[in-house]
């Protein structure tokens, strides 16, 4: 008995203020995901990686936009959407604190304008992404030649490339034979 | 870490099943050194789990059930057996039951610890054992429809629920008891709890003769879950959710499991990591349980204090894994977050305080008067039950029995720490309560052991594709026992089959043999003794069954009258 008095007396006062004063959280916590627009450029690899389906791509191509939006009820905080992002657009800050009056409140989203395709002027991916391609491609590409090639083909809808690829090979001479080449 | 090489262990329990059942073994196949599968003929499996199990020091495990129509026209049975003899390693026993003959023999009859296994095979799969003796249903709930078997690959979809068939409850609360007995029910559930169970007591006066209980009321379909939506690098997340306390545990299985499956060397370094963090979780989960034996007795100023420094555990986890729970820190090939100078340093200074505080606290716990009292020669454990039944954890080796799979089957780090197993010799809640109190300074010791030698290197391999329909073990020591995972990939980067046992589910079986011969007010003790995951039972019925009356007392005045034992309810 007198132990455990004394263990009273050496701790005093165990509680915190919270939610009154604000809680320490260590450094490295994974609280809410933030998302930075500026930054992200829907190629939807956090979409891919989030085991909980938080974080949706919707295209409507009638209106020529992609949104994002993740929904912070489904979210799991195990920070996937961060590892898995090429522009650092989505990072884990450490707020817990998401309590919202209202359900729709846990959604954010972010609308991003399609690219349409060179050939059919159809929308087919986000203009940011696309961008982004070809500024790696122009900072990568063996010769400016190349270069153009390239950002013309990364311009072009899947469906297009494929014709225009059927279109090329047919055009070409074949001068050896597939047995010559065995 | 667990590849192929040229060691074959379970080769002598191999040859000692073919010399005693001759002709009974028609395959065998080692995925992993110390992961052995052999396949017997149906009609002689009883035999051969029981020989394993008895005569080759053999625990059972975990029993799975597998759908595997599409690939070989026949589902497929799995009694996992965690060898303990001389050589220690697993053996899977396999059986194969034809589509369109969907029955087995029952190998409950000769070794009772399959009883769960068997009857939660013939509700998930709809294979029937022939000549099991408790034929009652074990996972599905009575409302469900008799036909629909969840886990066959053709039955449903996840998101399915079925219409309920019938409003009343059908279940039947086996009573051993040959004298007349006064019921009462604890439970069954609070919708807030993960994991609601029913209780019967029997009593005669204040003595329990005889309890049966019941499971499953929030059964969550993870298993479905994992193997229709999930891709098989995410179930680690999942696996993380599937206990709240030791998920870090399944987590550690699950990707073990893919691991050994796939034959990926994980890096020494994420071994030591992981080794770290399972530890990390022992250690909170087992000041858990020290503050509930304090408030179940009555002592609650020691559960304030053991929850007071528990806090430090929780600290640490948050400091290396970036939350207090969920670490989410696996993935299939290692670990996402090292561990640095600066967390490594703090880490031992935490482990320093908790050492001194829990110290001096386990001090006070066991010089209070009451205590003893309580907690010596309750709730007892018969070794030879525990023998019958393979309950795991704490609650074992406080029977006597040496069953630790960080030591009997190292995995992760523990093949680097050096590390002996606790066992108590008083089968009671006492024994029990002590086994944990050396364990939580095991794992202190453990954590400064694998800080200390460090291997350098990658903490994760990204080297390894994925292989269709692989199959192999993962098993990790949470605090409450084995966790054992069997997984299966399927050929679409998802699951076939995941069969995720935790550790309580191993130890519910014995509980009714622990609470015979005690009083009721000591029920929640024994119950809490066996660290359930969260046996919440919200509120107790009582049925004299002599004057066929009824009354519905509270929990809380259940367990309040755990801790005073003054104004009996049942008067």
């Amino acid at each position: 008995m007198f132990k455990l008095l004394k263990e009273i007396f050496r701790t005093g006062e165990a509680t915190v203020k919270y939610p009154f004063a604000p809680l320490h959280v260590e450094k490295d916590f994974r609280g809410k995901p933030e998302h930075d627009p500026e930054q992200c450029i829907a190629c939807a690899a956090c979409t891919v990686a989030c085991p909980p389906n938080a974080i949706a791509m919707a295209t409507d191509t009638d209106a020529g936009t992609r949104t994002w939006s993740i929904d912070y009820g489904r979210c799991i905080f195990c920070a996937r959407c961060e590892e898995v992002c090429p522009t650092d657009a989505i990072r884990l800050s450490t707020d817990f604190e998401l309590a919202v009056t209202t359900k729709a409140d846990l959604t954010r989203q972010a609308v991003f304008r399609l690219a349409r395709c060179e050939a059919c002027d159809e929308p087919f991916a986000a203009a940011k992404e696309v961008a982004y391609v070809q500024d790696l491609i122009d900072k990568t590409a063996p010769s400016a030649n190349e270069a153009a090639r390239r950002r013309r083909s990364v311009a072009t809808c899947p469906a297009c490339k494929r014709a225009r690829d059927v279109a090329t090979v047919a055009a070409l001479r074949f001068d050896r034979q597939p047995e010559e080449t065995r | 870490m667990n590849v192929m090489s040229k060691i074959r262990v379970g080769a002598t329990h191999l040859a000692a099943l073919k010399a005693a059942l001759p002709h009974a073994v028609l395959d065998e196949a080692w995925q992993t050194d110390t992961q052995l599968t052999i396949t017997v003929k149906l009609n002689q499996l009883p035999e051969a789990v029981a020989y394993l199990y008895y005569q080759r020091e053999g625990w059972l495990s975990v029993v799975v059930g597998n759908d595997e129509r599409k690939l070989n026209g026949s589902f497929g049975l799995y009694y996992v057996l965690s060898m303990e003899g001389e050589e220690k390693g697993y053996v899977v026993v396999h059986a194969a039951v034809p589509e369109g003959k969907e029955e087995f023999p029952s190998v409950t009859p000769k070794v009772p610890a399959c009883v769960w296994g068997e009857r939660e095979v013939r509700d998930m799969f709809g294979l029937k054992p022939i000549g099991l003796p408790d034929e009652r249903r074990l996972v599905l709930p009575d409302d469900w429809p008799a036909d629909l078997h969840p886990l066959r690959k053709d039955a449903m979809d996840y998101r399915l629920r079925p219409d309920p068939v019938g409003d009343d409850e059908t279940y039947t609360f086996v009573n051993d008891s040959k004298q007349e007995t006064t019921v009462i029910p604890l439970g069954p559930l609070h919708i807030t709890s993960d994991e609601p169970g029913h209780f019967r007591l029997f009593v005669d006066g204040e003595d329990i003769i005889d309890a049966d209980y019941r499971m499953f009321y929030v059964h969550r379909g993870m298993e479905k879950i994992a193997e229709t939506r999930m891709g098989y690098d995410e179930v680690t997340f999942l696996a993380d959710r599937v206990c709240g306390i030791c998920g870090y545990a399944h987590s550690v299985a699950y990707t073990n499991s893919v691991e050994n499956a796939l034959g990926i060397v994980v890096p020494q370094r994420a071994q030591a990591i992981r080794t770290i963090l399972l530890e990390t979780e022992r250690l909170h989960s087992h000041l858990l349980n020290l503050g509930l034996a304090c408030h179940f007795v009555g002592f609650d100023t020691g559960f304030m204090q053991f929850f007071r420094v528990r806090e430090k555990s929780m600290t640490l986890a948050e400091m290396l894994t970036g939350s207090r729970k969920t670490y989410a820190i696996n993935l299939i090939g290692g670990v996402r977050r090292d561990i640095l100078g600066e967390q490594r340093t703090r880490t031992l200074q935490l482990i320093g305080e908790l050492r001194v505080e829990v110290g001096r606290l386990v001090e006070m716990l066991l010089s209070t008067a009451n205590v003893d009292g309580r907690v010596k020669g309750v709730g007892i454990l018969d070794p030879q039950i525990a023998r019958d039944y393979s309950p795991v954890g704490p609650l074992v080796r406080g029977s006597g029995h040496k069953r630790d799979t960080r030591v009997l089957h190292p995995f992760a780090g523990y093949g680097l720490v050096d590390l002996g197993i606790n066992v108590g010799e008083g089968c009671d809640v006492l024994s029990r309560t002590l086994v944990r109190v050396a364990e939580f300074f095991d794992s202190l010791s453990i954590i400064e052991q694998a800080l200390e030698n460090t291997p350098a290197g990658p903490i994760l391999t990204e080297d390894f594709t994925y292989q269709p329909y692989k199959f192999a073990l993962g098993f990790t020591e949470a605090p409450r026992g084995e966790d054992i995972h069997w997984s299966m990939t399927g050929d679409n980067q998802k699951l076939w089959r995941w069969r995720c046992r935790a550790s309580t589910y191993a130890n519910w079986p014995v509980l009714r043999y622990m609470l015979r011969g005690n009083t009721v007010s000591d029920a929640p003790l024994i119950v809490a003794s066996i660290d359930p995951c969260y046996s919440c039972t919200d509120r107790v019925t009582v049925v004299d069954v002599k004057k066929a009356t009824q009354k519905t007392v509270p929990y809380k005045e259940m367990e309040r009258y755990c801790r005073d034992r003054t104004d009996s309810p049942l008067k």
